[in-house]
């Protein structure tokens, strides 16, 4: 396990020297708040500027879990790093564990950033207990997003990684309502898409204080398809690398 | 017969990988003792790759059997006992060569200290560069850093001087005796002659996925008939030549013969024997290089159904 935990420190070190990660994961959600995010509107039960909030540190999650680690896997893959932490004592798995650490750790600096624009420039309040279920709920959906991209970045190339990546990632976005709002039936379509459960089970604590449950498996769900997904990935493409 | 000393620390049993049709390892069965520096030597495609990768747990046997330390090969990885440069292995980027050394290092029980591992591979005056900004050379001695990171009893190498330079493969094989000397065992694959010749105590020759000589570099030249026998004969009858005992290469240009045999005074006196009276009699020792052509190329030939023979 130390080993895999160098492995994901030394992921997290080369993020922090990521000029990508810094502009789009940490950067693009805190400017996109404080250009669109204090309007006086209500959407999904609650005040706009909270929605607003939820949906970036959401879209931090997703494009620092999903956008760095899936071209980031193809490219390492064809590099044959990888093929060479194989050579090594580290166990199997390492890789994609360390990966996994690696976004959960540095998904935290965008969530939070954004939190606390929320509550400082958006004048977003609520108990500290909803604060921290929002910031657990948000925090699984990187789960999710990294299992994803291990599923696409092993499989794929990286030529063809990148439209697959932007692809999925706008899809998510967009359908998932990150971006703005959904209604009718984009809504009926978005409540199947991970990252809308994710804002809706962020707003529905803000709001009302109970969670959809529809909502909860919905992530639970993505989540046992993506992580099995992954595993094929990996495992079918162990002899060829 | 060789340095190597004790049981064998690497065993390959009859031991075949197929790709569909494609036999890229064909019943290849060889031992590895402690302490050896063995070179597989083989043109491209022989399947020298694919043994390699076999022996490192990057790939499963199509059928036999493999060992390494009494273990199968992925469990010996993983204990560490073995350091290995692959020409597919890649490095992580975006990190400066001592973090890498530095974590590679941290994954195994025995590491060495990344300082040393550095100044041994030489890219200590280059360990503050990111790994993502190096040449080719630097790269493949980063590499080779990261295969001595650990206190490993077996260095396996693939094709380790591909993209140095002449002085920067002097200075690596220094390095590897050095590694050598300490009495780690070495197994290296190579297609440059001279580096088998040279860095090598026992060279293994492959062809087609298969074993075709074992031996200390002389041995192999001596198995190779690497003899060469060169003399000329007007009206000269080749079906004769090719019933020529010991005959591993046959060339005619008009009335000159160039034979390439395993015993030139055998040869020479079965042509005496034979009422022939050639002149310009020529006899040399040829090096390694011919003695690989001229057992790579007789398999070939043998694959085809032919005695190996050339017409220019």
């Amino acid at each position: 396990m130390n080993g895999t935990l160098a492995l994901a420190g030394a992921e997290i070190r080369r993020l922090r020297r990521n000029r990508r990660y810094l502009i789009f994961t940490v950067g693009l959600p805190v400017l996109l708040y404080l250009a669109v995010g204090k309007q006086n509107a209500t959407s999904y039960g609650v005040a706009f500027k909270a929605f607003y909030m939820v949906a970036m540190a959401t879209f931090g999650a997703l494009s620092g879990a999903f956008n760095n680690n899936v071209i980031r896997i193809s490219q390492e893959r064809k590099d044959g790093w990888i093929r060479q932490l194989r050579l090594t004592p580290l166990p199997a798995n390492s890789y994609v564990v360390a990966k996994l650490i690696a976004s959960m750790v540095t998904s935290v600096p965008a969530i939070a950033l954004v939190f606390i624009l929320g509550s400082a420039y958006g004048g977003v309040s609520m108990p500290l207990w909803r604060w921290i279920v929002i910031a657990v709920a948000i925090w699984f959906g990187t789960f999710i997003f990294a299992a994803l991209a291990v599923a696409i970045g092993y499989r794929f190339n990286p030529d063809s990684v990148q439209p697959i990546a932007l692809v999925v990632f706008f899809a998510f976005s967009i359908f998932g309502g990150l971006w703005f709002p959904l209604s009718g039936g984009m809504q009926d379509f978005a409540k199947f898409t991970p990252t809308y459960q994710v804002v809706r089970i962020s707003t529905d604590v803000l709001g009302s204080g109970t969670v959809n449950a529809a909502y909860v498996i919905g992530i639970v769900v993505w989540f046992a398809i993506f992580l099995g997904l992954a595993v094929l990935a990996v495992r079918s493409t162990a002899e060829s690398m | 017969m060789t340095t190597g000393n004790g049981a064998p620390i690497v065993t390959f049993d009859n031991v075949s990988k197929y790709y569909g049709a494609l036999k890229a390892v064909d019943g290849l069965s060889l031992e590895l003792r402690g302490g050896e520096t063995v070179a597989l030597l083989g043109p491209n495609g022989a399947g020298k790759s694919t043994s390699l990768d076999m022996l490192l747990a990057l790939r499963k046997p199509t059928a036999g059997k493999i060992t390494m330390f009494g273990q199968d090969p992925y469990h010996a990885v993983k204990s560490g006992r073995v350091g290995a440069m692959l020409q597919s292995g890649g490095l992580m980027p975006e990190v400066t060569v001592r973090e890498l050394v530095t974590l590679v290092a941290g994954f195994h029980t025995r590491p060495v200290a990344p300082d040393i591992t550095m100044r041994r591979a030489g890219i200590a005056e280059i360990a503050d560069q990111r790994v993502d900004k190096l040449s080719g050379g630097q790269t493949q001695r980063v590499r080779f850093a990261l295969a001595i990171a650990g206190e490993s009893e077996l260095i396996v190498l693939d094709e380790p001087t591909t993209a140095m330079d002449v002085e920067t493969r002097r200075l690596f094989w220094a390095n590897m005796k050095a590694e050598a000397a300490e009495g780690r065992t070495v197994l290296f694959a190579t297609h440059y002659l001279e580096e088998a010749d040279h860095a090598a105590d026992r060279i293994l020759v492959i062809n087609r996925g298969r074993l075709l000589a074992d031996g200390t570099p002389d041995e192999i030249k001596e198995r190779a008939g690497a003899r060469r026998l060169a003399f000329r004969l007007p009206a000269v009858d080749e079906a004769f030549l090719l019933r020529l005992p010991g005959l591993v290469n046959l060339e005619v240009r008009g009335d000159f013969v160039q034979l390439q045999v395993t015993d030139s005074d055998a040869a020479l006196y079965a042509v005496l024997d034979a009422g022939y009276r050639p002149h310009e009699i020529e006899v040399a020792s040829l090096g390694l290089e011919q003695a690989f052509i001229a057992i790579t190329s007789q398999d070939d030939a043998d694959a085809a159904g032919e005695p190996a023979k050339e017409m220019i």
